[in-house]
């Protein structure tokens, strides 16, 4: 593609940069790379630590959606109006399991390209070349969904382009495919002070910035009548599925789609502003029996695999399995507020699912536990009844002691009715202390029970959660909100009334395959599984074996017949790492090897993560003072797919979706009754009364031991 | 006088001995445990900020550090934990669970123990500079307006109040050992 058509178009990106810049002068809040919402670069102001946000001029999203793989790759570009060198901070969220693993950027004439290095070496490269006047970009892990992008030496007038690759997988739920990909903005512009250390936080309070003087040229622009789109975005999802599809859905923007051998190919219908979310739903069409697909892919001296099984599909008339579902609430004192109002919510909603002829039992446990009824009863209107009085009665206190509870949970089996499906369903926040007893009383003591766990509110121990529900042959449902309650939970029971492949084994003829996960989940209706294995290479066979409904189902693939895919190494890497920590949180490595591993596998499959950033240093020389540029450095990097007589030929007025408003919410103090209930605790200890009646104690034996030597001699 | 048989004085007097090393000893570890816990505390701290993940100061942990509060002029500071539970409070001030952060609008209220982490509330003086740093990374800086003496169940603290306010609570009197009904509360605002 020429860049003729980009350079032509400059001077409008900038007017469009003007004009955004002129609207932000109505409101526009500091923020701090913690508050963004979405992808933005972020300037640095005068007040140190906080940041105003560059617009985002158009972006544009190319994703590949290979079975459950997304590779996405966002660019974005920006346009430096200011006079002067600025140092830009690039914040974007993604999905929360996105890995960032390619960086490359176009600073005006400039083409950096990232590498993975390790977090402090990355951190100390960037800072020297800042120094020394070149330009260079860091990604770094800022939060498991956040990651920022410092860019250093942005010069007046210079445009930048930011691509961003990521791989995230496919989000399931009931039977239903979706991604969601997070777009821009209403951009938010302030020309910069002189270039500051990157120090992403700072001891001033936040503070409202005087603005109006500092974009004067701004100010012909400025009419609120002026609403010219902004932000537009461009799609392209090239859909691969691995089964066929039986509707495609995108609830937010018109699309169009096209097939052609298996890859649906989609695009929007018109042009497109930041003003929402892309989302894309598909289903799987309706299949009689699991459906296995595999993929495969090469990276360093080993092979990647990917398999996925695809059940087939629910409803087939026969009546659903009896269910024992044991619930396990938990009540400590971290549930306290919405949690357990959630928690509450959501095991009532369960218990509103029950059908006659299945049985039940409550257990809620704080740092006690107590079983409701002796023992597993019919889930008949009485018993139900009192077990939502039971529920409605609980309140969050006391510590978390999960382990006695989920021990009871599984040891309530009386084998009575061996047809049943046995349930336990765990509420929790996720605060999981012991986790070691919780793995070792899951692997030794579950049976023939199911564990579903269910994250009430943030659950930062989530990964633990996910692992403990895999351990169980369950699986994890995160509820964050009241409003999720109902949908979750139908979801979560629609799984639990239909597993359509239970007791899941993988056999691999090769030797010397790591696969993952391990045991195998049950599966569900329209929910593929997907198993992820690491081989010297690509040969033998795998057999699947499992029972679907009262049959025996065997499924034997030829490894040899897996279609290339990509980013199949990544998503095992990422797998891996996340096993590594499990096992260090387990005792089984401590953090020095666990970091070891982690490290090693971050550098080795070019990852972001806890311990490694991405670093980007000027490769191509910088520009000597007052020699001309060479252009054709610039096209090398620009993307392909790039329409600007869309972009330029809309007049759709846009909305300000604002990430500020967002951050308002936020921030409001949350509604309580509190000033009536809040009691001080306890301030003191008995520390100081046990010393000095302890030491009083003590001299007096002294002095009743010298007595009685004296005495005696 | 009645004496003690000779055997058994020294006895009695050894049994002493122990029992009273014993309780002093509890008193001792109370102690260095609020010491010792907020090394760890200040470890996993560094490790939330920098991180953005929360980190747990040791493995059986049940609350997490959500703060750093120091006091700029005094020069103490302590990790503040999620939540004003006995277990919490043992290793370092609770910040209140049904409070704001703070930094968030209304009041945010952080107890402590007068004899461990909060022993320096005494010396603040009105206009005292106080510093916190949020586990997100925030920070934020709080001038001390006063002090109030108050029961620990009607601390006539509103926790919608306007404005970004900071409570700061422990036991009253200092010097009691025993515990008490009244509550030292130090009242900040957040410096614009």
């Amino acid at each position: 593609m020429s860049p003729l058509p980009h350079l032509a178009r400059l001077p409008v990106l900038i007017l469009i940069v003007l004009v955004v810049s002129a609207r932000t002068l109505l409101a526009s809040p500091l923020i701090s790379p913690n508050d963004a919402k979405t992808g933005s670069l972020m300037i640095k102001s005068e007040t140190p630590g906080q940041y105003v946000e560059a617009p985002a001029v158009a972006t544009d999203f190319d994703v590949t959606v290979t079975g459950p793989i997304i590779r996405s790759r966002l660019t974005q570009y920006f346009v430096n109006p200011a006079n002067g060198w600025v140092e830009g901070l690039y914040v974007f969220p993604l999905p929360e399991d996105a890995a960032v693993d390619t960086l490359k950027m176009v600073v005006g004439d400039r083409i950096i390209i990232g590498d993975v290095k390790e977090r402090i070496e990355a951190k100390r490269i960037y800072e020297k070349a800042k120094s020394e006047g070149k330009k260079a970009a860091l990604v770094e892990q800022h939060r498991p969904n956040l990651f920022t992008n410092s860019v250093a030496n942005i010069g007046p007038g210079e445009t930048i382009v930011v691509q961003i690759e990521y791989q995230a997988t496919v989000r399931q739920s009931n039977g239903k495919f979706s991604f969601r990909l997070p777009t821009v903005v209403a951009p938010r512009f302030e020309t910069p002070a002189a270039p500051q250390p990157v120090v992403s936080v700072s001891s001033e309070a936040p503070a409202v910035v005087e603005d109006a003087q500092k974009l004067p040229d701004a100010k012909p622009w400025l009419d609120p009548d002026e609403n010219d789109p902004v932000n537009p975005i461009n799609i392209t999802v090239h859909l691969k599925p691995g089964f066929k599809v039986a509707a495609l859905n995108s609830p937010h923007h018109k699309v169009d789609a096209q097939e052609r051998d298996g890859e649906h190919r989609i695009t929007l219908s018109k042009m497109a502003f930041a003003e929402k979310d892309f989302e894309l739903e598909w289903t799987a069409a309706a299949v009689d029996v699991p459906q296995a697909k595999l993929f495969r892919e090469r990276a360093g001296n080993e092979d990647y695999v990917l398999v996925q099984v695809t059940p087939p599909a629910a409803a087939k008339a026969t009546p659903a399995p009896a269910r024992e579902a044991i619930f396990v609430i938990d009540n400590s004192g971290s549930m306290a507020g919405p949690s357990m109002v959630q928690a509450k919510a959501s095991l009532i909603e369960a218990l509103d699912r029950l059908q006659p002829g299945d049985t039940f039992n409550i257990v809620r446990f704080d740092d006690t536990l107590e079983v409701l009824f002796p023992t597993v009863v019919a889930a008949d209107a009485g018993n139900i009844s009192t077990a939502k009085r039971f529920v409605a009665s609980l309140d969050a206190e006391g510590g978390t002691n999960m382990v006695p509870a989920l021990a009871a949970a599984l040891k309530m089996d009386n084998q009575s009715n061996p047809a049943a499906i046995r349930q336990v369903i765990f509420l929790t926040d996720g605060a999981i202390s012991g986790e070691q007893q919780m793995f070792n009383l899951i692997a030794q003591r579950r049976g023939r029970s199911r564990i579903f766990m269910v994250g009430i509110g943030s659950a930062p121990n989530s990964f633990l959660m996910n692992r403990a529900a895999e351990m169980g042959r369950g699986t994890f449902t995160h509820i964050g909100s009241a409003e999720q309650v109902a949908e979750r939970m139908a979801e979560l029971t629609s799984k639990l009334t239909s597993p359509a492949v239970t007791g899941l084994a993988a056999n691999f003829s090769a030797r010397g395959v790591k696969a993952t996960p391990d045991p195998l989940p049950d599966v569900y209706a329209g929910e593929p599984l997907y198993i992820y294995a690491r081989m010297d290479e690509v040969k033998g066979k795998l057999t699947l074996s499992g029972l679907a409904g009262s049959d025996n189902w065997l499924k034997t693939l030829d490894l040899a017949n897996a279609e290339p895919g990509s980013g199949i190494a990544k998503l095992w890497a990422r797998r891996e790492i996340a096993n590594t920590e499990v096992n260090r949180t387990l005792g089984a490595l401590n953090y020095k090897q666990a970091d070891a591993m982690i490290l090693k596998l971050a550098l080795d499959h070019q990852l972001v993560s806890r311990l490694t950033s991405l670093i980007a240093i000027d490769k191509t020389p910088a520009r000597p003072e007052g020699t001309p540029l060479r252009p054709v450095d610039v096209p090398l990097n620009l993307p392909a797919g790039w329409t600007f007589e869309k972009v330029f030929g809309s007049k759709t007025p846009v909305k300000e979706a604002s990430a500020f408003k967002a951050i308002a919410v936020a921030s409001k103090p949350r509604v309580h009754d509190a000033q009536r209930l809040l009691a001080l605790p306890e301030g003191s200890t008995p520390a100081d009364l046990l010393l000095i009646i302890g030491l009083l104690i003590s001299l007096a034996g002294a002095a009743s031991v010298t007595a009685s030597r004296r005495m005696a001699s | 006088m009645t004496r003690l048989p000779r055997r058994i004085g020294p006895v009695l007097g050894l049994i002493a001995i122990v029992l009273g090393l014993t309780l002093a000893g509890n008193g001792v570890w109370i102690k260095a445990k609020a010491v010792l816990a907020q090394v760890l505390l200040e470890r996993a701290f560094a490790e939330t900020v920098k991180t953005g993940v929360p980190v747990k100061a040791w493995r059986w942990a049940d609350t997490r550090p959500v703060a750093r509060i120091r006091s700029n002029r005094l020069g103490d500071s302590a990790i503040v934990l999620a939540g004003g539970s006995g277990e919490a409070m043992a290793f370092g001030p609770g910040h209140l669970s049904g409070t704001p952060k703070p930094g968030q609008p209304g009041t945010a209220v952080i107890a402590a123990h007068r004899d461990t982490h909060f022993r320096f509330l005494k010396h603040l003086r009105r206009g005292d500079e106080l510093s916190i740093e949020r586990d997100d990374g925030m920070r934020f800086r709080f001038q001390v307006s006063g002090y109030s003496i108050v029961r620990w169940d009607t601390p006539g603290i509103d926790v919608t109040a306007d404005g970004h306010n900071l409570v700061l609570a422990t036991c009253w009197p200092f010097e009691a050992k025993t515990p008490g009904p009244l509550r030292y509360v130090v009242h900040a605002q957040m410096i614009e």
